[in-house]
C-alpha cells in the first residue's frame, strides 16, 4: 500500500532531526572545505590581478588605523597576500577537502571527528584571514610570503593543521600499511604541513624573544617556504592525481610498483630540496648543491607518475576531450611535469644567479600554483562536487570556461612571466637601472596581467558553477560513507 | 552504505625500465653533486632589504662596461672612449683629471674624484662647468657608478 505524504499527520511522521550548530553528517568537512576553497579562489584571484597589475603602476598608499597601526598598501604586501591566499586559502582548502573526500571512500569508513574537522576548518580559515589582513598593517621584516604572518596566526593555521592531521591519522592510521598509494602521500603531505605552520610560529616566537637577526630569519623562511610547496602543495597533488585519474578513466592503476616508487622517491628527496634555496655565503656550499640536486631530481617521481596515469588512462583517450575530471587532470599532469622541469632548470646555478629575485620565480610561481595544483583540485571537483552534493552534473559550458581559461590564462601568465624574468635577470647582469629595466618589462607584464586575468575569469566560472551546481542540478543518490568502521561491497562511480 | 571502492591496479610489481630509469638519474644527480661539492655561494638577497640579488654589491668592471655602453658615453668621448672634439679622453683617468676644470676636484678627492663628477648632483661639482656632461647620479646608484669607475679605470 503506497502512502500519500500529503495525507500524513503530524504524529504520524517520524520526527524531524533537528539540525545542530556544527555540521557532522558525511562529507559536512568536505563540503565546508570546498566552499572555503572556492570563496578563497575567488580572493586569490582578485589579489593576483592587482599584485601582477601593480607592477605596471605602481601604487603606494597609506592612512592611520586605532592605537599607532596604520593601513600601509604597496606591491610587496599585495603580493604576499596574493601568494598566502592561493596557497593557504585556496589550494590548502581544497587540499583538506581532498583528503576529507578520499579517505572515507579509499578504506569504507566515515572520517573519524568529522565535527572537530569542522572547528579546524573554522580555525584555519579565521587565522588566515586575520593573517591576510595583518600583511597590511604589521611590519613583513625579511620573511618570504609564506612566512611573513605573525606568529599567533601561524599558530591557528598550525592548529587547524594539526586537527585536519589528526582526523585523518585516527581514520587512516590501522590501514596505512595495506591503504592506497594516494593515502601515504596525504599521510606525509598532511604531517608536513602540520609541522611547516608549527615551525613557522615557532620562528616567529623565538625572534620576538631572542631577536634570530635578519639574515637567520630570511633563510629560515624560504627553506620553510619552500618545504611547504614540495612537501604538502605537491604531497596533495600526487595523492588527488592518484586518487581522480583511474576513478575518473574508469580503469585500474596502470602500476601500484610505479605509484609506491614515485612515493618514495619524492619522500627521499622533497624533504631537502628546501635546501637549495639557502644560497649565501654563510651556508656550506655543498648544502647548497645538495638541495639543487635533490630539487633537480624531483623530476623523477613527476615523470613516473605523469606515464603511471597516463597509462592508466591508456584506451579512454576519448575521455580527454569530454567534460569531467579527466581533462583537468590530464593538464595538471602536464603542469606537473613542466613546473618540476622549470624548477630543475632554475636550480641550475649558472640559471639561479640570473632569474633570482626576478619575474621568473613569479612565473614558475604560477605554473606550479595555478598549472599543476590548481588543475588538481579542479579534476578532484569536477569528481567529488557532484557526490558530496548529490547532484548530476554534467560539466557544460562553465566547466569548459573553467578549462581553457584556466588553461590558457596559467599558461600565458607563466610563460610571460618567466620571459620577462630572463630578461630582468639579463638585463640586471648588464647593469641596466632598475627604471630601464622597469620600462623593458611592460609588455611581458602587461600580456602576464591578461593571462592571470583569465585565470581569475576561471575561477569566478568554478564559484558560479558550484553555485549552480547545488542551485540547479538534479538530485540524485550516491553512496555516502556511513558510521561505523566495517566495510561493504564497492559502491561503482566512487 | 559504506562506501569502500579500493582502487584496483593491473600490475603490482615494478617495471624494470622504471628501476633503471630511476637509478640512472640518481647516479646522474650524484655524479652532478660531486662536481659541485666545493665553492662558494653569493650574498643571500633579503627580502624587502635588497632589490637587486644579481648583484653581489662590489664595484664590477664588467657591469660598469655595460653601462657605459647604456649611458651612451661613446656618442661624446668617441667609439674607444680616447676622446673626441672638445671631449676628453677616458683613458688613463688613473693619472688624475686632464680637463683644467676638474683639477681642483681631483686633488680635493683624489680616490672619489670620478665617481662624484659622473655623478654630478652632489655639492662638490656645484658651479663646476660641466660642458655638456649630463649628471649621471639621478640614472644610476652609486654601486653603478663605482661599476663604471672601476671599468674606466681598467681601460
Amino acid at each position: 500500500m503506497t502512502v500519500n505524504p500529503k495525507k500524513l499527520r503530524p504524529y504520524d511522521q517520524p520526527p524531524k532531526r533537528r539540525r545542530t550548530l556544527i555540521p557532522d553528517g558525511p562529507d559536512s568537512a568536505a563540503t565546508g572545505f570546498f566552499i572555503a576553497a572556492a570563496l578563497w579562489l575567488a580572493v586569490a584571484a582578485g589579489l593576483g590581478a592587482m599584485a601582477i597589475g601593480m607592477r605596471l603602476i605602481s601604487v603606494e598608499f597609506s592612512f592611520p588605523l586605532l592605537f599607532g597601526f596604520s593601513f600601509e598598501f604597496d606591491q610587496r604586501r599585495v603580493e604576499y597576500a596574493f601568494v598566502n591566499a592561493t596557497v593557504f586559502g585556496w589550494l590548502t582548502n581544497a587540499g583538506f577537502a581532498a583528503v576529507a573526500f578520499m579517505t572515507p571512500r579509499l578504506l569504507g569508513r566515515r572520517m573519524a571527528m568529522e565535527k572537530l574537522l569542522m572547528l579546524g576548518l573554522l580555525a584555519w580559515n579565521m587565522a588566515l584571514a586575520g593573517g591576510i589582513a595583518s600583511l597590511y598593517v604589521f611590519d613583513l621584516g625579511p620573511n618570504a610570503p609564506l612566512s611573513a604572518l605573525p606568529w599567533l596566526i601561524d599558530g591557528g593555521l598550525a592548529t587547524g593543521a594539526l586537527i585536519v592531521t589528526a582526523g585523518f591519522l585516527v581514520t587512516a592510521v590501522a590501514s596505512l600499511r595495506t591503504g592506497y598509494v594516494s593515502l601515504w602521500f596525504a599521510a606525509v603531505a598532511l604531517l608536513s604541513l602540520a609541522g611547516l605552520t608549527g615551525l613557522n610560529a615557532l620562528i616567529g616566537l623565538l625572534d620576538l624573544f631572542l631577536n634570530l637577526g635578519e639574515l637567520p630569519v630570511a633563510l629560515a623562511s624560504v627553506f620553510v617556504e619552500r618545504a611547504i610547496s614540495v612537501l604538502w602543495l605537491l604531497g596533495v597533488a600526487y595523492a588527488v592525481l592518484h586518487y581522480v585519474v583511474p576513478r575518473a578513466s574508469g580503469q585500474p592503476l596502470a602500476s601500484a610498483g610505479i605509484g609506491m616508487l614515485s612515493f618514495v622517491t619524492w619522500l627521499l628527496l622533497a624533504p631537502l630540496a628546501g635546501l637549495g634555496t639557502l644560497l649565501d655565503q654563510s651556508v656550506p656550499f655543498a648544502i647548497t648543491s645538495l638541495g639543487n640536486v635533490t630539487t633537480m631530481l624531483l623530476l623523477v617521481p613527476a615523470a613516473l607518475t605523469v606515464i603511471n596515469l597516463v597509462q592508466t588512462m591508456q584506451g579512454r583517450w576519448t575521455l580527454l576531450f569530454g567534460s569531467g575530471a579527466v581533462p583537468f587532470a590530464a593538464i595538471s599532469l602536464a603542469f606537473l611535469l613542466g613546473a618540476s622541469l622549470l624548477d630543475a632548470i632554475g636550480s641550475l646555478r649558472s640559471v639561479r644567479l640570473l632569474i633570482d629575485g626576478t619575474d621568473w620565480e613569479r612565473g614558475a610561481f604560477l605554473w606550479a600554483a595555478y598549472g599543476a595544483f590548481t588543475f588538481a583540485a579542479f579534476a578532484l571537483a569536477e569528481h567529488a562536487l557532484p557526490r558530496i552534493l548529490r547532484r548530476a552534473w554534467g560539466g557544460g559550458v562553465l566547466s569548459g570556461a573553467q578549462l581553457w581559461l584556466a588553461f590558457g590564462g596559467a599558461t600565458v601568465a607563466g610563460l610571460a612571466l618567466m620571459g620577462g624574468g630572463m630578461a630582468e635577470g639579463s638585463l640586471l647582469a648588464q647593469g641596466t637601472a632598475p627604471d630601464a629595466v622597469g620600462e623593458q618589462l611592460l609588455i611581458y607584464r602587461a600580456t602576464a596581467f591578461l593571462g592571470f586575468g583569465m585565470v581569475a575569469l576561471a575561477g569566478l566560472a568554478f564559484v558560479v558553477n558550484l553555485f549552480l551546481m547545488y542551485t540547479s542540478g538534479d538530485p540524485v543518490e550516491y553512496t555516502v560513507p556511513a558510521s561505523g568502521s566495517t566495510s561493504a561491497t564497492a559502491a561503482a562511480g566512487h | 552504505m559504506t562506501v569502500h571502492t579500493p582502487i584496483e591496479t593491473r600490475s603490482g610489481g615494478l617495471p624494470p625500465w622504471a628501476i633503471g630509469l630511476t637509478v640512472f638519474v640518481f647516479l646522474v644527480g650524484g655524479v652532478y653533486l660531486l662536481s659541485n661539492l666545493v665553492g662558494e655561494n653569493p650574498a643571500f638577497a633579503i627580502p624587502g632589504v635588497s632589490s637587486s640579488p644579481a648583484s653581489s654589491g662590489e664595484p664590477d668592471p664588467a657591469v660598469g662596461e655595460a653601462l657605459v655602453s647604456q649611458g651612451g658615453c661613446a656618442s661624446c668621448h668617441g667609439p674607444e672612449l680616447s676622446g673626441s672634439g672638445q671631449f676628453p679622453s677616458l683613458l688613463g683617468v688613473n693619472d688624475g683629471p686632464v680637463s683644467e676644470n676638474l683639477q681642483e676636484l681631483g686633488t680635493a678627492h683624489p680616490d672619489e674624484w670620478i665617481a662624484i663628477w659622473i655623478d654630478g648632483t652632489t655639492p662638490e661639482t656645484e658651479g663646476l662647468d660641466r660642458g655638456g656632461m649630463p649628471a649621471f647620479g639621478d640614472q644610476f646608484s652609486p654601486e653603478q657608478i663605482d661599476s663604471i669607475v672601476a671599468y674606466l679605470k681598467s681601460l
